[in-house]
C-alpha cells in the first residue's frame, strides 16, 4: 500500500527536521530488521540517520515500552543527583502505542513537556508467526507489501508469494478500537474507522463450565517457558522490581510448575486490570505462542463494564484502580 | 567407522527396534504444526520435516525446574531418580555440538555436576544433518556446520527416500550393530549424494566473523556500540532460554513447614535482577552493560577460556528476540 | 510431608477444610473477638490474619495462601463509608471485584475466595458467614488447584 511509503517517507521527513532542529535528543522509531517480517526499534540522535527509519505492517514493537527507563531516576541516590535531566524523546506511535503513552501520563511515568509525539495511522500489523505458517515448509527471504492491501513474501527458491492480509493480521489488530493515536504532536496518514468493536474474540471462557474454564486455562499457559517476554514488552510493566524479582519474599518459585506459572499469569491479568490497552506486544514478543492475554481481555471487559473506564483515552484521568466511587458493585460479597 | 542406510518407510522399524532397549525421542509435529523432540512412539506422526526445533534439547540435560534435594525436619535426601537409557533421534548438528560445549561448564574432570553427568551419560544422540539452512542459521561461523558431527553419536543425512547413518563413536557403533538386521549397507553412491548434499548446505550459509573475533572484542569493551546496540534490549530471557549452550542458573530453596526443596531452575545474564548485589549495588546496571556481557560471554570470555565459542550458529535468538536484536549484526558493527 | 499432609487429610473421614481469613483490625478482627466473647459458636476452621485495613490486601496473599494448601480465603473489611482510614476499604473493594472476575475466569471454584464486610458490633454476622464459607467450601472439598505438583 503506497499509504505506508508515503507515511514513511513523512516520518524520516519528520524525524530528520526534529533531530536537526533540536527539538528532540533522540527520536525512537523503528528499522528493518535482519529477517522478513520483522523490524526493530532504532534509536536515533542524529538527523542524518533518519533515512534508516521504516514504517510497515512489521512495525510490531510498542516503542513506548522504552519510555518509563528513560524517565526514571537512577536507583543510587548519588547517580540520580549526578544524572543529566532526560532529553526531550520523539517517538513514533501507531494507535495503540499512543494510547499506552497517554496511560502511562496517567500514571505519571513519563513527562509530556518532554515528549513529542509523531502518530502514525496505522493499518493494522502482520503477526510473523502466522506468516511463516503461511508459507509452510517455506522460508521468507524478504516481505513487503504489494500495494493492494497484502503482503507479498520472496522464498527460498526465489518464487513470490501473496498472503493476504487478513489471514496475516496480528490478533490485537483484529480487535483494535482505535487504530488512529489519540495524543500526537504531529499526525502521519490518514486515519481508518476501528473495526475491532464488532469482532469479539471466541476463546472458550465465555460460557463454559469451571473445569472447563481450569483446564482451558491450564492448558494456555502450560508452554510457558517464564522468560518474562511479556512482562518486559510491556509498557506498563515499569516497576524497578518486579513483585517476582523479589527475594524477600519469593511470592512465587522462579521455575516452571504449573502451580508458579499460573500465579504468575494471574498476577499479571490482576496487576493490568485496567491499565491494559489491549496492543497485543505481549502475544506477539511470547516465543511459545502463548495467548498471553486470555485472562486479561475479560478483564479490561469488566473494568469497561463496571466502573465505564478505558485506558490510555485521557491523560488527566485518574486511573480505575486509584479512585473509588462510593456506589461501586458489591454483588460480589458474601452475606450471611 | 561404520555407515548404514535406511529407507524412509523402514523408519519405524528401525525406531522400534531401538525402543526394545533405549527411551526413544524422536520429532514430531503437534496440532498447532511445532515440530518438537517426543518420546516415541507418540500419537503426532513422525516428521523429518523441519528447519530446527523452537526449543533446543538443553532441557533433558539440564532440566528447566530441577529438584537437587529435598528436606523435612532435619533430614535430606536427593530425589528419588531414575534416569533410562534415552536416545535422541534428529538433533540438528548445531543442537548436537552444544552437547560438547555444555560439558565444558558441567564436566570439567574434577567437579563434574552429577545431576548433569547422569542424563548426559545416559543420552545417545542421533543427529540428523541440514540439508537447508534458515536464513537465521551461521554455525559454519563458530566451527560447526551442516553435517558437523561433534556431540553426536550417530550423523544421519536424509537423501530424499532413505536416511545414511554414520557412526561417530563406539555408542554409534554399538546402535548401528543392535539394529543391524534394520539396515542396509551404506553405498559409495549414497555417500558421495550425501556430502553433496551438505556442501549444498554450506554454500547456503554466509559467513559471520574472522577468527579474530576473540581479539578483537577484547579491545572494543569501552565502544559506544555497546550502548547503541544494547539499548534495544528489553531484559527477557527468551534469547537464554531458547539457546542450546547457555547455561546459567538460580538454586533457590522452596519451604513450606519445615519442609521442602533446593530447587535449580535456569537464569538469564540479561534479566536486570541478574548481577544485583544483596547491598542493592547492580555492576550491570543498564541493557549495555548486560548485552556486552553476553557477546563477550560467548564469543571471548569461552575462547580465552575453553578455545571454544559458545555460540553454535542455531539463530534461534535472532528469530524469537521480540525486538529482532541480531547479535551478527552487533559482531558486524564492532568489526568483528 | 505438606503432600502427606494432604493426601491424608483428604483420605480420612475427617478431612476439614482449612480457611485463611484475613481481617481488618478495626473492623471485622474487633467483630470476631466479639463472637469470641459472646460465645457465639461457628466452625474452628478459620485461622485470621490481622491486617490494619482491607485496602492492604495484596492478591497475592490470598493467592499464595491457595497454593501453600489453603482450601479457602475470606477477607473481611468495614462496612464501605466505617472504614478507619477513611477510604481504604473502597479502594479495596474495585480490586476485590475484579479479583473475583479473575477466579472465575481462571476456572476456580468462586467459593474458595470470598469477601465480605463485618462491623466491630457484628458478632453474629461473623459467626454466620464463616458457618456458610465453612460449609461451602466443605462441600467442594480440599483445594488442589494453584498446589505445586511436588506438593500435590
Amino acid at each position: 500500500m503506497s499509504a505506508n511509503r508515503e507515511i514513511e517517507a513523512r516520518l524520516r521527513e519528520t524525524a530528520g527536521k526534529l533531530l536537526a532542529e533540536k527539538k528532540v535528543g533522540l527520536f525512537i522509531g523503528y528499522e528493518k530488521a535482519s529477517l522478513p517480517f520483522r523490524t526493530t526499534p532504532l534509536f536515533l540522535s542524529r538527523a542524518e540517520e533518519a533515512e534508516r527509519l521504516a514504517w510497515n505492517p512489521f512495525c510490531t514493537a510498542n516503542l513506548s515500552v522504552y519510555l518509563p527507563r528513560l524517565f526514571q531516576a537512577p536507583a543510587d541516590a548519588r547517580a540520580a543527583k549526578a544524572a543529566p535531566p532526560p532529553p526531550t524523546i520523539g517517538v513514533a506511535l501507531k494507535g495503540c502505542d499512543a494510547r499506552s503513552v497517554v496511560a502511562l501520563l496517567q500514571e505519571r511515568q513519563v513527562r509530556r513537556e518532554n515528549l513529542v509525539l509523531v502518530g502514525i495511522a496505522c493499518q493494522g500489523l502482520v503477526d510473523r508467526r502466522k506468516a511463516e505458517k503461511a508459507l509452510g515448509t517455506h522460508e521468507a527471504l524478504g516481505a513487503g507489501e504489494d500495494g493492494r492491501g497484502n503482503i507479498r513474501a520472496v522464498v527460498e527458491d526465489g518464487t513470490e508469494v501473496t498472503l493476504r492480509r487478513e489471514e496475516v493480521l496480528a490478533e490485537a489488530c483484529l480487535e483494535c478500537r482505535s487504530p488512529a493515536p489519540s495524543l500526537y504532536d504531529f499526525l502521519l496518514g490518514t486515519p481508518v474507522e476501528a473495526k475491532g468493536a464488532a469482532r469479539r474474540r471466541k476463546d472458550g471462557l465465555e460460557s463454559q463450565p469451571l473445569e472447563a474454564r481450569w483446564a482451558r486455562f491450564q492448558e494456555a499457559v502450560s508452554g510457558c517457558i517464564r522468560c518474562n517476554a511479556c512482562r518486559q514488552v510491556c509498557p506498563m510493566c515499569y516497576c524497578k522490581t518486579c513483585l517476582f524479582d523479589q527475594t524477600r519474599p519469593r511470592w512465587i518459585g522462579a521455575g516452571t510448575d504449573i502451580s508458579d506459572v499460573s500465579i504468575y499469569h494471574l498476577v499479571r491479568a490482576l496487576h493490568l486490570a485496567g491499565r491494559c490497552i489491549g496492543c497485543g506486544a505481549c502475544e506477539r514478543a511470547c516465543p511459545m505462542g502463548i495467548d498471553v492475554r486470555l485472562l486479561e481481555r475479560k478483564l479490561s471487559a469488566e473494568v469497561e463494564k463496571l466502573y465505564g473506564y478505558r485506558p490510555g483515552e485521557a491523560a488527566e484521568a485518574v486511573p480505575v484502580l486509584s479512585c473509588f466511587a462510593m456506589n461501586d458493585p458489591q454483588d460480589f460479597l458474601t452475606e450471611p | 567407522m561404520n555407515q548404514k542406510l535406511i529407507s524412509h518407510a523402514n523408519l519405524d522399524r528401525l525406531l522400534a527396534r531401538l525402543r526394545e532397549r533405549w527411551i526413544v525421542y524422536a520429532p514430531a509435529r503437534d496440532k498447532a504444526g511445532e515440530v518438537a523432540l517426543r518420546e516415541w512412539p507418540q500419537e503426532e506422526p513422525l516428521t523429518l520435516e523441519f528447519k530446527n526445533f523452537l526449543r533446543s534439547p538443553k532441557a533433558l540435560f539440564l532440566p528447566q525446574d530441577q529438584t537437587l534435594l529435598e528436606y523435612q525436619d532435619g533430614k535430606w535426601g536427593e530425589p528419588a531418580f531414575e534416569v533410562r537409557d534415552t536416545i535422541l533421534f534428529a538433533v540438528r548438528p548445531c543442537d548436537a555440538r552444544a552437547l560438547p560445549v555444555l560439558d565444558r561448564v558441567f564436566l570439567d574432570g574434577e567437579q563434574n555436576d552429577p545431576y548433569y553427568a547422569r542424563l548426559r551419560e545416559k543420552t545417545t544422540v542421533i543427529a540428523l544433518a541440514c540439508t537447508r539452512t534458515m536464513s537465521s542459521c551461521f554455525c559454519t561461523s563458530v566451527g560447526g556446520g551442516p553435517g558437523d558431527a561433534a556431540g553426536s553419536d550417530l550423523l544421519a543425512v536424509d537423501l530424499e527416500a532413505e536416511l545414511l547413518l554414520k557412526a561417530q563413536t563406539g555408542r554409534g557403533e554399538e546402535l548401528l550393530g543392535f539394529a543391524a538386521d534394520t539396515l542396509a549397507e551404506a553405498t559409495p553412491g549414497a555417500i558421495q549424494a550425501a556430502e553433496e548434499l551438505i556442501a549444498g548446505a554450506e554454500g547456503q550459509l554466509a559467513p559471520v566473523m574472522t577468527a579474530e573475533s576473540a581479539r578483537r572484542l577484547r579491545q572494543d569493551y569501552d565502544s559506544p556500540l555497546w550502548e547503541t546496540a544494547g539499548r534495544k534490549c528489553l531484559g527477557c530471557g527468551t534469547c537464554s532460554f531458547l539457546c542450546p549452550t547457555c547455561h546459567c542458573f538460580d538454586i533457590n530453596d522452596e519451604l513450606r513447614d519445615g519442609a521442602g526443596r533446593r530447587v535449580r531452575t535456569w537464569d538469564c545474564c540479561a534479566f536486570p535482577q541478574f548481577t544485583a548485589h544483596a547491598s542493592g549495588h547492580n555492576p550491570r546496571p543498564s541493557p549495555k552493560e548486560r548485552w556486552r556481557q553476553r557477546i563477550m560471554h560467548k564469543f571471548r570470555y569461552a575462547v580465552e577460556n575453553f578455545d571454544v565459542s559458545f555460540c553454535v550458529g542455531c539463530g534461534r535468538c535472532i528469530r524469537y528476540c521480540p525486538v529482532s536484536m541480531d547479535l551478527r549484526a552487533a559482531l558486524k558493527e564492532l568489526g568483528v | 510431608m505438606p503432600s502427606e499432609e494432604i493426601a491424608s487429610r483428604t483420605r480420612s473421614e475427617a478431612w476439614e477444610p482449612r480457611i485463611l481469613a484475613f481481617l481488618c483490625n478495626w473492623c471485622s478482627y474487633a467483630g470476631a473477638d466479639l463472637a469470641g466473647v459472646s460465645r457465639i459458636q461457628y466452625p474452628p476452621n478459620v485461622r485470621i490474619v490481622r491486617v490494619p485495613c482491607s485496602g492492604r490486601i495484596n492478591p497475592l496473599f490470598l493467592l499464595r495462601a491457595l497454593q501453600n494448601g489453603a482450601d479457602g480465603v475470606l477477607v473481611s473489611g468495614c462496612h464501605p463509608g466505617d472504614c478507619h482510614y477513611i477510604s481504604g476499604n473502597l479502594a479495596a473493594r474495585r480490586k476485590f471485584a475484579l479479583f473475583k472476575v479473575l477466579m472465575r475466569d481462571a476456572g476456580i471454584e468462586p467459593e474458595r475466595v470470598q469477601f465480605t464486610w463485618v462491623s466491630a458490633s457484628e458478632g453474629g454476622r461473623f459467626a454466620a458467614i464463616v458457618q456458610k464459607v465453612v460449609e461451602a467450601v466443605q462441600k467442594l472439598g480440599p483445594n488442589r488447584k494453584l498446589v505445586k505438583s511436588h506438593e500435590r
